[in-house]
């Protein structure tokens, strides 16, 4: 009898290992005003979320923060989950079948296997698709129905309809700045879910971020914010979306690890944001009075 | 961080030119909005009028070489801007200085004090906010200090005065105190180091320099009858006291006091009219310009701050319906905002009876038109492309196949579209052609007027050089109607055209110019539903020089176009004769800026869209504007204009072979 089959890893599998979180620490999360609570009513009414915000100003993050909180919490009645967040990356090349599974070959046997998805469908945990319009049209229609009243997930290949674990929930991210012109949501997908609005925080929030993810003290945190802050004034200038709150940490990180904070900056902030010279010496000169 | 141009003048100077745009960003970051940045203007030279502006703006001088290395003099310049930076985030700009000065008995020496606190204000703030930024405050602190006159040789009224700018500067209080006769400046310093609080505010340094105005007026008051020292009289003492004994000058000295403000803090003096919210009757939008296609206003919208929405044409009666129109936002760079609903754009079919342009064309362009058709018929082998999925082809698609042997072990039913095959690609290419129809493309082509147009078969044989050895016998030779820009534009596009044809591409070609923000002329002579048709070549032929180069709101109606058509490959080309312009294409006419800013802004519209642009113009100062409006790679001068019809064709193979 012949071994199973290794099955080869194409693009578009790579594309759907997600990031399965077993949560078993919480994620630290500084709320920004009243995201947590709406999300917590959302939750408990089972409503479809959609996280809207720039680059690197924390929906990845707060959804671990959430699903920590939702099933991880002492008095949580889902904490037996062993997986409660399945993030999907999504990408151009992402279609319905990679979420929802495909059949695989093994020996001679042919073995279904279950998107993750599927898997969060069943299981009653949250799916987070992060980036979702950059996935192939057709993965809207399976999104859909699992995000009315029907709750249910058909699968097409299995001839399965699928009813969703009372537990799950689906989360999409999205980032309008630049998926506006090209790629966006459809009224008839957008008018699906519950939406919160993410933008990068105030000065004072974002160095309380900085100087707890980087391990830099609080005074070159607040710099550093206030370096993010005036940075974003120049977001028209090749970068429309300012400088993520995750190249400031990036930035304290590598200054906290030794490097001057210039230095840091430069690498972290001017060069990473735009490829044009004069703005980056200009990001250079913002920072290099901002700096003790 | 110094540009090789600086470098290259063979000192350590710093000139403005080079370091514009480096801190206009610079400026932009810190201050939040986008400030203006502008020369100051030499001492001679008059005053006034042209620094009375409404616009946020930062004076700098031409060059600084005051110190030692070019960080230096750079560094110098970051100080200028910071400071001037500092009303504004300060709290100064909204302060209503005009009011406040007005109020007082002796308005300009209240206005000099006030500035002498307010900048001691502004820099301690400055060395609290930007801590990286205090070896370069230091030192043009002391640069400005050592360029002080010696306070020993003035009467006390300048005195006093001076000794508080120095102070402002970092003079030691105490050496300041020391040389006091009058007995106040300690009090005065104390009163002035107030505003040194990190809690002071302009209302701080208002009421601290009328406390101050108010010592001074007394012992102005009380020494009426001192004359001035003769050493002085044309600088502190001009402004801060007249020989006649009243130390509060008219309006010429008032002027004249700007030439004595230390130049790092801006020669704001006399400008504080800029900071005052412009009061210009327009609204404007800080908004981001609407996705393609829906920058335009219904034309009966009403007022300009309404919602932009997406184009629709104005609602008329057929009866009475004359052009279309649109309402486009305008680029304002001054302001860097746009300009809500600002031009109206009208939009015109092109009619004419020449319906046999093309024959004409053809006839005089025989070579070149036998070239083109050549070139773009190499397009069409580029464009081949591997379909998937079909039922027959050259290769088996492996993913299929597993696919396929997986759906019959698990019983479903089975694809049989496996193959790969080779196919020629449609092309899937729009392209809208947008040309300058201003008056200056009426300018004769040099020497048009002299080349012979053969009548008939004998010219011809005259043209070819029988006429050497014919003598008297030929006829006489006939000349061609002069030729122009325009012209050659025109047969530019028939060319294509004739081409674009026999290549399948979508294509429109459109005409535009204008006279005013209001009457910005969109001329239709094909557009893209439009089929090739003898009145094409008639609309085409009616192409006329017009009035101005309205180019933004022009590029931005033909954007509302390009972005319905549903093609893979999009792409804008324009030809123009010259750089943008219009008579009320930005407050100032003489402003070239103003048009090149726009247009640069409707062209990162453009290809915001997703669609491809591309500036031929045949002025040979283009490189001068054309490198601000577009990417390097996006434009094209050409210095013979009767190459146009060959360049045209290379750059339209390069823009769609995708």
């Amino acid at each position: 009898m012949r071994g199973p089959i290794e099955v080869p890893m194409n693009r578009s599998t790579l594309g759907t290992q997600n990031n399965s979180s077993r949560l078993t620490q919480e994620p630290w999360y500084l709320p920004l005003a009243d995201e947590v609570r709406l999300f917590e009513a959302a939750y408990e009414a089972r409503l479809p979320v959609l996280l809207k915000g720039p680059t690197g100003c924390g929906k990845t993050r707060f959804i671990e923060h959430m699903a920590w909180r939702l099933y991880r919490q002492i008095d949580s009645p889902r904490r037996g989950l062993e997986v409660p967040l399945i993030t999907v990356a999504c990408h151009e090349d992402l279609s319905a079948t990679d979420l929802v599974g495909r059949y695989l070959l093994s020996g001679d046997q042919t073995v279904w296997m279950d998107g993750p998805l599927t898997r969060a469908v069943r299981s009653g945990a949250i799916c987070y698709l992060d980036e979702v319009v950059e996935a192939r049209k057709d993965t809207t229609v399976v999104v859909h129905s699992l995000t009315d009243h029907r709750r249910v997930l058909p699968i097409e290949k299995t001839g399965e309809l699928l009813d969703a674990h009372s537990d799950f929930l689906l989360v999409i991210s999205y980032n309008p700045g630049y998926q506006s012109v090209l790629k966006d949501l459809k009224p008839s997908t957008r008018q699906r879910f519950v939406s919160l609005e993410f933008s990068y925080p105030g000065i004072d929030i974002e160095a309380t971020i900085i100087a707890h993810e980087s391990g830099v003290d609080p005074a070159l945190a607040l710099r550093l914010a206030v370096v993010g802050e005036k940075v974003r004034n120049l977001r028209e200038h090749g970068f429309e979306e300012g400088v993520s709150t995750r190249l400031l940490v990036y930035a304290a990180q590598l200054a906290a690890g030794g490097i001057e904070p210039r230095r840091a900056c430069d690498v972290a902030i001017a060069r990473a944001v735009t490829d044009d010279a004069e703005v980056q010496k200009s990001i250079a000169a913002i920072v290099d009075v901002l700096l003790p | 961080m110094i540009s090789p141009v600086t470098q290259q003048r063979g000192s350590d100077q710093v000139c403005f030119a080079d370091v514009h745009r480096l801190l206009a960003l610079f400026a932009q970051g810190l201050a939040g909005r986008y400030l203006h940045l502008k020369l100051v203007e030499p001492k001679d030279a008059p005053r006034g009028i042209a620094r009375m502006t409404e616009e946020p703006s930062i004076f700098l001088p031409a060059q600084i070489r005051n110190f030692a290395t070019a960080q230096h003099n750079l560094g110098a310049y970051r100080i200028a801007v910071l400071h001037q930076i500092g009303y504004w985030v300060e709290g100064t700009a909204d302060f209503d200085l005009h009011h406040f000065f007005a109020k007082s008995s002796r308005p300009v020496l209240l206005r000099r004090i006030f500035f002498a606190v307010e900048d001691l204000r502004i820099d301690t703030a400055i060395r609290r906010r930007y801590p990286g930024a205090h070896a370069d405050l230091e030192r043009v602190l002391a640069h400005a200090l050592a360029n002080r006159s010696a306070i020993s040789l003035m009467p006390s009224l300048p005195a006093l005065i001076e000794a508080l700018v120095q102070f402002s500067l970092g003079a030691p209080r105490a050496a300041l105190v020391a040389g006091d006769s009058s007995g106040l400046l300690d009090g005065l310093l104390d009163a002035a180091a107030a505003v040194q609080s990190m809690d002071a505010d302009v209302h701080d340094s208002a009421r601290v320099s009328l406390a101050i105005c108010a010592q001074l007026e007394y012992l102005g008051s009380a020494n009426e009858a001192e004359p001035p020292a003769p050493a002085f009289a044309n600088t502190t003492a001009a402004v801060d006291g007249k020989p006649d004994g009243d130390f509060d000058p008219g309006p010429d000295d008032l002027e004249h006091g700007a030439a004595l403000a230390l130049e790092f803090r801006g020669d704001t003096a006399s400008d504080k009219a800029f900071w005052r919210r412009s009061s210009r009757p327009f609204a404007t939008s800080t908004r981001e310009p609407a996705p393609a296609g829906g920058a335009m206003t219904e034309d009966n919208t009403g007022h300009p701050t309404l919602p932009v929405r997406p184009p629709v044409a104005a609602v008329r009666p057929r009866e009475i319906a004359g052009p279309r129109s649109f309402l486009y936002d305008e680029w304002d760079y001054h302001r860097q905002t746009y300009l809500a609903a600002w031009c109206r754009v009208f939009e015109h079919r092109l009619r004419g009876e020449e319906f046999g342009f093309i024959e004409d064309v053809r006839r005089r362009h025989s070579t070149l038109a036998h070239h083109v058709r050549r070139q773009f018929a190499f397009i069409k082998p580029q464009s081949w492309r591997r379909v998937r999925r079909t039922s027959d082809g050259d290769e088996l698609e492996l993913d299929g196949l597993i696919e396929a042997v997986i759906d019959r072990r698990t019983g479903h039913a089975s694809d049989s579209h496996l193959y790969v095959r080779r196919d020629r690609g449609l092309r899937n290419v729009a392209a809208a052609f947008l040309v300058d129809m201003s008056a200056s493309t009426d300018f004769a082509l040099p020497g048009s007027a002299t080349v012979a147009k053969p009548a008939d078969a004998a010219a011809q044989a005259a043209q070819s050089g029988l006429y050497l050895y014919g003598g008297h016998d030929m006829p006489e030779p006939v000349f061609a109607p002069r030729r122009r820009v325009i012209d050659v534009s025109k047969d530019a596009l028939a060319l294509m055209c004739d081409a674009l044809q026999a290549l399948g591409d979508s294509y429109a070609i459109y005409g535009f110019s204008g006279d005013g923000r209001d009457n910005v002329e969109f001329h239709v002579a094909k557009d893209f539903a439009d089929k090739l048709s003898r009145k094409t070549w008639g609309a085409l032929a009616a192409m006329q020089p017009r009035r101005s180069t309205r180019m933004g709101a022009a590029i931005r109606h033909a954007l509302g176009k390009l972005a319905r058509e549903t093609a893979g490959i999009k792409v804008m080309i324009i030809v123009s004769d010259g750089y943008p312009e219009d008579h009320d294409y930005g407050t100032d006419r003489t402003d070239r800026e103003y048009g090149i800013q726009d247009t640069a802004r409707a062209l990162w519209e453009v290809e915001r869209a997703g669609i491809t642009d591309f500036c031929v113009t045949i002025d040979p100062a283009g490189h001068d504007y054309l490198r601000r409006m577009c990417k390097e790679t996006r434009y094209l001068v050409i210095d013979d204009v009767t190459a146009l019809p060959q360049e045209l064709t290379k750059i339209y193979r390069t823009l769609t072979a995708r």
